[in-house]
């Protein structure tokens, strides 16, 4: 599988993607095919604009993950975005959990019979598949936000990342760079701490949103965490039926007589059930973990909004002081510079706290919708599989058992 | 060998093929048993006709066929079986068994115990080791007998305490005092019996089943456990698995045509008293010192000697029983496996459910949070039925799949047996020759007053290899008619098992439905 390049064609559109009103206004972003090599994986990026900005219609580039991440930090270090959510960046591409279990199968290949052993293969390349197609959706989640958001689609840097033909040659973070980041995060985190303790909001809103963010996130984790505990377990109960029905498959195949077509047929049973039992662990985590975990993600982003602004304020508190002090300072008027500089500055802190703090409630606001329709949505279509799959299992199991009461 | 008479062998059913020849297109049914004896007697049973037609005979000998072959009339269809085990007769070439019953003061003989084991695979279906309520039957033609075991308590404190069990016998089988019986068993006690058992049956090649294991853990945990476990709730899962594993063997006796009639099984399940403390059942005491030798001396002469075997049918069966060894114990570790990993989700799920739970506080959407504590509710039933569904796993399958491989263990057991009887014979014709040789060798050197004496011993010695190779012969035979049962009730309880099991996951599915069901209005009420 490492050395292989898998080509996934991914034409559902109508399941990820979100689409814009259509008027001359469109601009649609898909990730149309990705291709996995060795530790990479290459994603085309689709698009199609009706907008007058972009020198083509329909056109696509091909970016790595390195390159969705640069533009993530484009966004989130730009101030003038510092008053909205910055949709959180996609999750590397991980197979290393795909690539040991096929590593411990290929290993363990003589304790078992070929048989079982091509089924468990089979079991982990469709898992090794379903993290591919689940890595694609989330670099394509990521996008569209952007897309369908009046002001990031606007941004440069997205349209530079759309239409550049060549390598936009963002090379990973060296060693140094990563040790920067590293204490930057680190400072940053401290000082929200700080803030957190120390500045007091004047907004009761954002008080409260700050507290209620902080908590629920943490709540989100460690659902997140259970709730894949749970869809582990499921698998691996899948996984058992696989072992139990080979055995059955070679009792019956080394019984002399009557045990013959009933064990095949229990063999059978088994392998059916194995595959519902697969489905649901799988629907179970995409619909479930996956919600509980991209809105963990989505949180940390609103928190990250927050602490932006708190910052703003702090610095606004800060121009105000300074001001305070400059005029203190500067009763006569040839400072009167001083106090224009310190004025100035106090007002921009101003302005700019104002306009973050508007477009920061606004942003809040919709990300509850949001985040309260998205979970409708997933907790209902996780019901409906649930149910169907349990209802197909129930029947595999009712005509089986009528089948073997006639072997009886 | 007196243990012979006193144990009523009915194992007729084993080797009258001839006299099925009829009955077997009948696919005979009680009524038609019924009339059948009503023709002949009234009222007393074929067995009792024929102790009267045996009565002048004293010494019945386990092979003494042709002389009971006219003795007994063919219509004498009084083996009521049923249709399936009347096949497998056809082609055992048998002579008939013919075993007296001198029980003189039972002349209220009803009716033969015939071969219960027909519907025992219904029943012990019936009986799932699940729910004690329900009941393990041994049935054949009106004649049942079904037996449970409750109630474990713990008696005593400490040390020196133990549990005991309620042991409930319904029979209608006349061989018993009563219809119904209770009585109060501990662990040694069904110990006690299974030695009783395999001490008169196992070298003649009965398969006596093996009780469950001794656990050492187990039992310390539970007399240390302070005298608060007088309710079931409490008392370790291991309790459980050993009532459940008891009841099964208890069970497996009863079905069996010859254990079950067998006095010492009827006195362990009528006697009101207890029984007396089957002492050298436990590991540390004389008795079971020299199990310990015995069981090292008979590993070695296993494998150092090797037995001419001269009948291919033995051989085949040796490495067919191999095999299914070896693959029952990889189907065993796959369903361990599965039964972990199911409780394993059970806690997955609980926890998710906490999880959510946490959440819907923390969320401050009511309608979400509604649904997410829903969700949580939800997720805790869910854990319900994978418990469930772990148990089926387990106790259905898993607790089968053990008691065969203890079985196959008695199997061997009993091929041993004959290699031993085997040798015997061997070692008696050895010294056969021996003493052939003596005569001879006394006769050349005209010592006459040796002579003598040397032929008694020759004479002695022929009789012994006589009655050694016709215990040779019967033991052999015997061993081929239990495998013959053996596969069958194997078979039956395989096919039964796994329909049961599928049946108990068919209602965990239909549970998961109802509790998903329930839940959907919910998921979509979010406004």
């Amino acid at each position: 599988m490492e050395n292989s390049n898998n080509h996934l064609d991914v034409e559902k559109k109508s399941e990820r993607s979100e689409t814009v009103d259509l008027n001359d206004n469109t601009l649609q972003v898909d990730i149309s095919d990705a291709l996995s090599e060795r530790e990479k994986v290459k994603f085309t990026v689709h698009t199609k604009t009706t907008l007058k900005d972009f020198a083509k219609q329909d056109f696509s580039v091909v970016r790595q993950h390195e390159e969705f991440i640069w533009l993530h930090d484009r966004f989130e270090e730009n101030e003038s975005y510092a008053g909205y959510i910055i949709p959180p960046p996609p999750p590397r591409p991980d197979f290393d959990s795909s690539r040991e279990k096929l590593q411990k199968l290929g290993e363990g290949e003589g304790s078992m019979t070929a048989e079982e052993f091509k089924k468990m293969k089979q079991e982990l390349e469709a898992e090794y598949l379903a993290t591919f197609k689940k890595t694609v959706a989330m670099h394509e989640v990521f996008l569209c936000r952007l897309a369908n958001h009046p002001i990031f689609r606007a941004d440069t840097n997205f349209r530079v990342f759309l239409e550049y033909e060549q390598d936009l040659s963002v090379r990973g973070k060296n060693k140094k760079e990563k040790l920067e980041t590293f204490l930057r995060s680190f400072s940053k985190t401290t000082d929200e701490i700080l803030l957190g303790s120390t500045q007091k909001d004047v907004d009761e809103f954002f008080d409260k949103e700050k507290s209620f963010l902080l908590d629920y996130h943490s709540l989100l984790k460690d659902a997140t965490l259970r709730a894949d505990k749970m869809t582990k377990a499921h698998k691996d109960v899948a996984d058992h039926y696989i072992k139990i029905s080979s055995c059955l498959l070679e009792m019956a195949t080394a019984d002399t007589n009557q045990l013959e077509r009933f064990a095949t047929k229990t063999a059978d049973i088994f392998e059916k059930a194995r595959k519902i039992e697969n489905r649901v662990s799988t629907d179970e985590d995409l619909k479930l973990s996956d919600t509980l975990r991209y809105y963990m993600r989505d949180t940390t982003a609103a928190k990250n909004l927050l602490y932006r602004r708190l910052r703003c304020l702090a610095d606004y508190e800060g121009a105000n002081r300074a001001l305070e002090k400059a005029r203190a300072k500067n009763k006569d008027v040839h400072a009167a510079l001083e106090v224009a500089d310190a004025e100035w500055s106090q007002h921009q802190a101003c302005e700019k706290f104002e306009q973050m703090s508007a477009k920061g409630k606004e942003e809040l606001i919709d990300f509850k919708v949001r985040r309260v329709a998205a979970i409708k949505k997933n907790l209902v279509e996780l019901c409906e599989l649930e149910l169907k799959h349990a209802n197909t299992h129930s029947q595999l199991l009712k005509a089986s058992i009528v089948a073997l009461r006639e072997e009886l | 060998m007196a243990d012979d008479r006193h144990a009523p062998k009915l194992d007729d059913e084993f080797n009258d093929d001839d006299l099925f020849a009829s009955a077997i297109e009948i696919k005979v049914e009680a009524k038609a048993d019924i009339s059948l004896e009503d023709d002949r007697s009234n009222g007393l049973s074929p067995i009792e006709e024929q102790s009267h037609n045996l009565s002048a005979a004293d010494e019945i000998d386990l092979n003494s066929d042709s002389e009971y072959k006219d003795g007994v009339p063919d219509t004498k269809a009084k083996i009521e079986l049923r249709s399936e085990p009347e096949d497998i007769f056809e082609d055992i070439p048998e002579p008939k068994e013919v075993h007296r019953e001198t029980m003189a003061g039972r002349s209220t003989l009803e009716t033969l115990v015939t071969s219960p084991r027909t519907q025992s695979c219904n029943a012990y279906h019936a009986g799932t080791m699940i729910e004690e309520e329900k009941v393990i039957t041994a049935e054949s033609d009106g004649k049942f007998i079904t037996i449970s075991v409750k109630d474990p308590q713990k008696i005593g404190d400490g040390i020196s305490s133990f549990l005991t069990y309620n042991v409930v016998t319904h029979t209608n089988i006349g061989l018993f005092k009563k219809t119904e019986m209770t009585v109060s068993r501990r662990f040694s006690d069904f110990l006690g019996l299974h030695d009783k058992l395999a001490e008169k049956y196992l070298h003649k090649g009965r398969l006596v089943p093996a009780p469950p294991e001794k656990n050492v853990v187990g039992t310390t945990k539970v007399k240390m456990a302070g005298g608060q476990t007088e309710h079931e709730g409490k008392l370790p899962e291991f309790v459980e698995r050993r009532r459940a594993a008891l009841e099964r063997y208890l069970i497996r006796i009863a079905i069996h045509p010859i254990f079950q009639v067998d006095p010492d099984f009827r006195e362990f399940l009528e006697c009101e008293d207890e029984l007396p403390r089957a002492s050298n059942t436990s590991a540390l005491s004389g008795a079971g010192v020299l199990r310990l030798f015995n069981r090292m001396g008979e590993t070695v002469t296993k494998i150092a000697f090797k037995m001419g075997e001269s009948d291919p049918w033995f051989e085949e069966r040796h490495q067919q029983l191999e095999t299914l060894e070896s693959q029952f114990r990889r189907l065993q570790a796959s369903l361990e496996g599965l039964y972990s990993h199911r409780r394993e989700l059970a806690f997955a799920t609980a926890a998710l459910g906490k999880g959510l739970a946490l959440l819907s506080n923390g969320e401050d959407h009511a309608g979400l949070s509604r649904a997410l504590a829903k969700m949580a509710e939800l997720h805790d039933k869910l854990e319900g039925v994978h418990n469930d569904q772990s148990n089926a796993d387990f106790y259905i399958l898993h607790e089968l799949i053990k008691d065969y491989l203890s079985l196959l263990g008695v199997v061997k057991d009993v091929f041993h047996e004959r290699v031993k009887a085997f040798q015997t014979w061997q070692h008696a014709q050895q010294m056969l020759a021996k003493k052939r040789e003596a005569v001879d060798r006394w006769e050349a050197t005209g010592r006459s007053d040796k002579v003598a004496p040397a032929k008694d011993e020759v004479l002695e010695w022929e009789a012994k290899v006589n009655r050694s190779q016709e215990e040779f012969d019967v033991i052999s035979k015997a061993i081929k008619k239990e495998l013959e049962l053996f596969d069958l009730q194997r078979v039956k309880d395989f096919k039964a098992a796994f329909i049961s099991y599928l049946e108990a996951q068919m209602k965990a599915q239909d549970k998961i439905i109802e509790h998903w069901e329930t839940y959907m209005p919910e998921a979509k009420a979010i406004a």
